[in-house]
C-alpha cells in the first residue's frame, strides 16, 4: 500500500503530467460528445442495444464461442485458445520459432499488455517492435502504456523530442509531424522486414467468423497484410452474434474512445491469403485467451466482460485526471495495463482481488464513468461490488475488511455502525461530542483537524452542535411555519426518473436519392481531409491521367481487375505509366478501385481479391481511389453484406489519410499509410 | 388528505448542521406539509455500504426501514446521496433476500430527496422567496446520476425574487467528497476540491447552492481552510427566505 500512495503523491506533484491529463480530459470529453451527437439514433437508445447485445453474448459466452471458432475455422483460420498467460506467451513463442521469426512488428492489443508478451519474446532473443506511435514512444522509452487508447497520454510533445533524439538520432525537435515522419521512417522498414504481425481484435463476429480491427494510423494494417504470418490476440469476451450487432458496435466505440465517427480504417479479415490474394500473410493464427474471463463471468462481476475497451470512462474520471494511468498498481507494486474506472474492475477481476482490490477504494462514486460507457455498465456499482469482497461478497460477513482501507477507519465504521444501531446512545455520543468539540475549538463554529485524520489535510469541520437536531425537535425547539395556503400533496409514485440525456428520437438517415448519396459522401470524406473529385465515366480515364502527371509520378501500384477498371489501364499505359502489381519501394501512388462506399461516414470498402492487392491503398503516401456513384450505400450494414465483401479474405474500410493523435492529441496526418487519399467519383 | 410526511434529517445535518433540518422544516411547513420526525432514526448505512462493509451497511439499512414502515407517511430526505443509497442501493443490499427486498422496495416508493418532492410531487415551483445576491449551483453526483434531479433544485432557484443566478463551470464535476474516499484518498480529494473551489470563485457568486450536506461539508470545509469568504448553502436554507 505504501508504493502505491507514492505512487499517487508522486502523480499529484508532477507538473508535466497534471498538464497532460488536464488536456486529455478536456479534449477527449468534448470530442466524445460532439461525436455522440451525430449518432444515426439517440444515443441512450443506442446504449441499450449495445447493452443487450453484449450481455447476450456474456450470457450465452460459450455457446457464441464455439460458434465463432467454428466459422473462423472454416475461413481458414488458425485458431489456439489459452487458459492463462503462461499458455498463450507458450503458443506464440511456438509460432515464432516454427517460423524461425527474429523480428516481429505489433500493432496496439491491451490481451498483450496483459499477458506481458514483449518481455517474454525479447527475453526468447526475439526483437519485437510496437509500431502503434504512442506505444513505440513509450517502448522506447521502457515505459508501460498509461491509458488503454492513447498510451502515451502522459506526455508532452518535448519528452517525445528527447526520446527520438537519444534513441533514433534525430536533431531534437517539438515539431510533431516530423517525429511522427521519423518514426515513419523507422517503422516501415520494420514492417517490410517483420517475419510476424501481431495484433489484437477489437471485435469477433460469431455467425461470420469475421476479426474486426480498427485503427488509425495505419500500424494494425501494415501488420496484419506484410508480414508472411499473422498472429491475432484476443480476449475471449470481444465477440458479437452478427455483423448487424457489429455495426451498433462500431458506431459506438470509436465516438466514444477518440471522438471520431469512424477509424480511418476498419478491417474485416476472414482468411489467409487466398489463390487469388496478391498479398496478405500465408498463414493467419487467432489466439483466444481466457485469463481470469470465465471465472470472473460466474461472478458477481460479470458485467466488466461487456467492456469494449473504449477508454471514456478512463477520460472522464475525475480521479484518472488526478493520478494518471501509471498510480494505478498493485498493492505490491505489480502491474496492471487497466488504469481507471474499468481498469479498477478488471484488474482485480483478472489478476486477482487480493492484488488489485484496494484500487476501486481510489473513487469517489461521482459516476462520470457510468455516464461516459457507451455500454451502460455500471461501473460505480462494479466498483462497490469489488470493495464489498469481489467475486465472493460477504453481505452477511461480520468481520470481512475491505481491501485498501486503513485499520482505523475499519474500526471506526465498525464503531460508527453499532452506534447507528441505537438512538439513545447516538444522542448521548452526540451531545458529548458536541460538548468536548465546543470546548476544543474554544466556541468557534470551525476545528482544524490535523492532517492525519485525512478531512483535516486540507479541510477544516464546522463543530458538532451541543444539540443536536433530534434533541432540538424533541425540546419543540425547531419552529414551525404556518403554511400559507391549500396545497394538496399527491402522493402518487412517481416514476423513476430517467437520466439526463433525454431528447426525441432521430429520424434515421433519409438518403435515398443517388444525387444526395453521392453529395452526403462526399462532405464526410472530405471533412476527414480527402480529396474528392466527380466526373462522367467517358472522362474519367482522362481524369486519372491529369492526376497522375500533376502528381508527377510515372511509376504507380495498382489494382488490375476486369471490366470497368480494365479500360483506365489501358490508358495509363498508353500515356506511359509503369503499373505494378507488388509493392516497388518507390512507388508513390497507389491506385484501386472502390468495392462499396459508405455515404454516412465517408468511407470506402476495398476487398482483396484477383488483381486487388491490399497493399495498393497501405504503402503509397498517396491513394487514388476510383469510386462508380452506383457502389455508394447509405450505411455501413449495406455494405457488410454484400457478397464481395463477405467472401473476401479481408477488406477494410477507409476513412481519409492515416492520422495519429498520440502526442499531445495533436491531430498529425500521415503516419504509417497514405497521407493523401483522393476519390475520383465516376456518374 | 393525508398531507405528513416524516422527515429523514439524515446523520450529518442532525449532528453538523441542524439549522439545515429546520431550515427544511420551515419550507415543508410553507407549503401545506405536516412533518413527522420518527426519533428511532439514525443513518442509512451509506458510509459502511461504500467502504464494502455490507454486514454492518445492512444492520443500518434495517433499522432504517423499521423506523419508517412504522408508518406509510411519504419520507423526504434533503440529500441525493441517502435517498440514492434507499432507491438503488437497498436493492442490492437485500439481493436474493425475498422479505427484506420486499420492504426495502416499499419504503424506496414513497422515498423522495427534498427539491424532487417539492417540484415533481407538490407541484411547487416558486416559493415567493427572495435573496438579493449573486449565487452558483453545485450538483451533487448521486443526486444528478444516480437520481436524475437537476430540473427540479434548478427550477426553484431560478424562480427566487433579486437573485442573480451564475452558472458554475465544469459543474457536474465531482468536489472529491465521497464520502470514506474524502478521509481515505485526502490528496486525490484535495486536487478535487481545489478545481471545484477555483471554478467556483471564477463565478463571483458569494454563495454556493448545494442539495447534499456532505459536498456542502467538504466545499464550505476547504474554502474555510483557504480563508476564503464564499459561503455554501444547502438549498433549504435558501429557499427558507419567505417574503411572506
Amino acid at each position: 500500500m505504501k508504493i502505491f500512495k507514492q505512487k499517487i503523491r508522486q502523480a499529484l506533484n508532477d507538473q508535466v503530467l497534471q498538464a497532460a491529463l488536464d488536456a486529455n480530459a478536456e479534449r477527449r470529453n468534448a470530442a466524445r460528445l460532439t461525436a455522440l451527437a451525430s449518432l444515426p439514433i439517440n444515443y441512450e437508445e443506442a446504449q441499450e442495444q449495445a447493452y443487450k447485445i453484449r450481455k447476450n453474448v456474456i450470457d450465452n459466452l460459450e455457446k457464441y464461442l464455439e460458434l465463432f471458432i467454428q466459422n473462423a475455422k472454416a475461413n481458414g483460420l488458425i485458431v489456439h485458445t489459452a487458459e492463462n498467460a503462461i499458455q498463450a506467451r507458450e503458443i506464440i513463442l511456438g509460432i515464432a520459432k516454427n517460423n524461425n521469426a527474429k523480428l516481429i512488428a505489433k500493432s496496439k492489443s491491451m490481451v498483450s499488455e496483459e499477458i506481458l508478451l514483449n518481455q517474454c519474446l525479447e527475453d526468447s532473443g526475439i526483437q519485437t517492435v510496437e509500431t502503434d506511435l504512442g506505444e513505440y514512444i513509450i517502448q522506447l522509452r521502457g515505459e508501460h502504456p498509461s491509458h488503454i487508447i492513447t498510451p502515451a497520454v502522459h506526455l508532452l510533445r518535448n519528452q517525445v523530442g528527447e526520446t527520438f533524439q537519444k534513441k533514433l538520432g534525430i536533431p531534437y525537435t517539438t515539431d510533431i509531424p516530423i517525429l511522427t515522419q521519423a518514426a515513419r521512417k523507422t517503422l516501415r522498414k520494420i514492417f517490410l522486414d517483420a517475419d510476424i504481425g501481431i495484433s489484437g481484435v477489437n471485435f469477433g463476429v460469431a455467425e461470420s467468423g469475421t476479426l474486426c480491427i480498427i485503427t488509425n494510423e495505419g500500424n494494425g494494417r501494415m501488420v496484419t497484410t506484410m508480414p508472411k504470418i499473422h498472429v491475432a490476440l484476443m480476449g475471449i469476451e470481444r465477440i458479437v452474434p452478427t455483423l448487424e450487432d457489429l455495426v451498433k458496435m462500431l458506431d459506438l466505440l470509436p465516438r466514444s474512445a477518440t471522438g471520431q465517427e469512424t477509424t480511418v480504417y476498419t478491417q474485416f479479415i476472414h482468411s489467409p491469403r487466398s489463390n487469388n490474394d496478391l498479398d496478405g500473410p500465408l498463414k493467419r493464427h487467432l489466439i483466444l485467451v481466457d485469463n481470469g474471463r470465465r471465472n470472473t463471468n460466474k461472478s458477481p462481476i460479470q458485467d466488466v466482460l461487456l467492456c469494449i475497451r473504449c477508454g471514456a470512462c478512463i477520460n472522464a474520471c475525475p480521479v484518472f485526471r488526478e493520478i494518471g494511468g501509471h498510480a494505478y498498481i498493485g498493492e505490491k507494486g505489480e502491474f496492471t495495463p487497466y488504469p481507471g474506472p474499468i481498469g479498477s474492475v478488471i484488474s482485480p477481476a483478472l489478476f486477482g482481488e487480493s492484488k488489485f482490490g484496494h484500487l476501486a477504494q481510489v473513487c469517489s462514486l461521482c459516476g462520470a464513468c457510468k455516464e461516459a460507457c457507451p455500454i451502460n455498465i455500471d461501473l460505480p456499482n462494479l466498483l462497490l461490488r469489488v470493495r464489498a469482497g469481489g467475486k465472493e461478497i460477504h453481505s452477511k460477513k461480520q468481520n470481512f475488511q475491505p481491501r485498501g482501507l486503513t485499520a482505523p477507519l475499519i474500526y471506526s465504521l465498525r464503531i460508527f455502525s453499532f452506534i447507528m444501531q441505537h438512538p439513545k446512545l447516538l444522542l448521548v455520543l452526540q451531545k458529548t461530542l458536541g460538548l468536548f468539540s465546543t470546548i476544543f475549538s474554544l466556541g468557534k463554529p470551525w476545528i482544524n483537524l490535523p492532517p492525519f485524520s485525512g478531512w483535516g489535510y486540507s479541510k477544516d469541520i464546522p463543530t458538532p452542535v451541543k444539540h443536536p437536531f433530534r434533541e432540538q425537535w424533541v425540546k419543540k425547539a425547531i419552529s414551525f411555519k404556518e403554511p400559507p395556503g391549500n396545497f394538496k400533496p399527491s402522493h402518487a409514485l412517481m416514476d423513476q426518473q430517467k437520466s439526463l440525456h433525454g431528447g426525441s428520437k432521430r429520424k434515421s438517415l433519409s438518403v435515398k436519392n443517388r444525387t444526395i448519396l453521392i453529395h452526403k459522401f462526399e462532405r464526410e470524406f472530405t471533412t476527414l481531409d480527402g480529396k474528392f473529385y466527380i466526373c462522367s465515366k467517358d472522362t474519367l480515364a482522362d481524369k486519372v491521367i491529369e492526376l497522375l502527371k500533376s502528381l508527377k509520378t510515372e511509376q504507380i501500384i495498382s489494382w488490375n481487375v476486369r471490366g470497368k477498371f480494365e479500360k483506365i489501364i489501358d490508358s495509363l499505359i498508353e500515356n506511359n505509366i509503369a503499373i505494378n502489381l507488388c509493392m516497388p519501394s518507390n512507388a508513390k501512388v497507389g491506385l484501386t478501385g472502390v468495392t462499396a462506399a459508405v455515404a454516412e461516414t465517408g468511407s470506402i470498402m476495398l476487398t482483396s481479391g484477383e488483381g486487388k492487392p491490399l497493399s495498393a491503398s497501405l504503402l503509397p503516401e498517396t491513394h487514388i481511389a476510383i469510386l462508380y456513384a452506383e457502389d455508394i450505400y447509405p450505411r455501413l450494414e449495406n455494405v457488410l453484406t454484400l457478397p464481395e465483401v463477405k467472401n473476401a479474405s479481408a477488406s477494410v474500410l477507409i476513412s481519409g489519410p492515416s492520422r495519429t493523435a498520440d502526442i499531445e492529441m495533436t491531430l498529425t496526418i500521415g503516419v504509417h499509410g497514405p497521407r493523401e487519399v483522393i476519390v475520383i467519383c465516376a456518374t | 388528505m393525508n398531507n405528513t410526511v416524516q422527515l429523514f434529517a439524515t446523520c450529518l445535518i442532525d449532528t453538523l448542521k441542524p439549522k439545515i433540518g429546520e431550515a427544511v422544516v420551515h419550507v415543508l411547513n410553507h407549503v401545506g406539509t405536516q412533518v413527522e420526525f420518527p426519533l428511532e432514526q439514525t443513518c442509512c448505512g451509506q458510509p459502511a455500504f461504500n467502504a464494502g462493509m455490507r454486514s454492518q451497511a445492512r444492520k443500518m439499512a434495517e433499522h432504517t426501514i423499521q423506523v419508517f414502515e412504522k408508518s406509510q407517511n411519504p419520507i423526504i430526505i434533503p440529500s441525493g446521496s441517502c435517498t440514492s443509497m434507499i432507491r438503488h442501493s437497498y436493492l442490492e443490499l437485500f439481493s436474493g433476500d425475498e422479505t427484506w427486498l420486499h420492504r426495502a422496495q416499499n419504503l424506496a416508493a414513497r422515498t423522495y430527496e427534498f427539491t424532487e418532492f417539492l417540484v415533481d410531487i407538490l407541484g411547487v415551483e416558486d416559493l415567493d422567496v427572495s435573496f438579493p445576491h449573486k449565487i452558483t449551483y453545485h450538483p451533487s453526483c448521486h443526486l444528478l446520476r444516480n437520481l436524475g434531479i437537476d430540473r427540479q433544485p434548478r427550477t426553484l432557484l431560478a424562480n427566487i425574487r433579486d437573485a442573480e443566478f451564475i452558472e458554475l463551470p465544469h459543474a457536474t464535476d465531482c468536489c472529491g467528497f465521497g464520502g470514506v474516499f474524502s478521509a481515505d484518498q485526502p490528496e486525490i480529494s484535495t486536487a478535487m476540491l481545489n478545481r471545484k473551489i477555483e471554478n467556483i470563485i471564477s463565478t463571483s457568486a458569494p454563495y454556493v447552492i448545494t442539495c447534499d450536506t456532505g459536498c456542502l461539508l467538504n466545499i464550505s470545509g476547504g474554502v474555510h481552510r483557504k480563508k476564503l469568504p464564499q459561503k455554501v448553502l444547502h438549498i433549504a436554507e435558501i429557499l427558507d427566505n419567505f417574503k411572506t
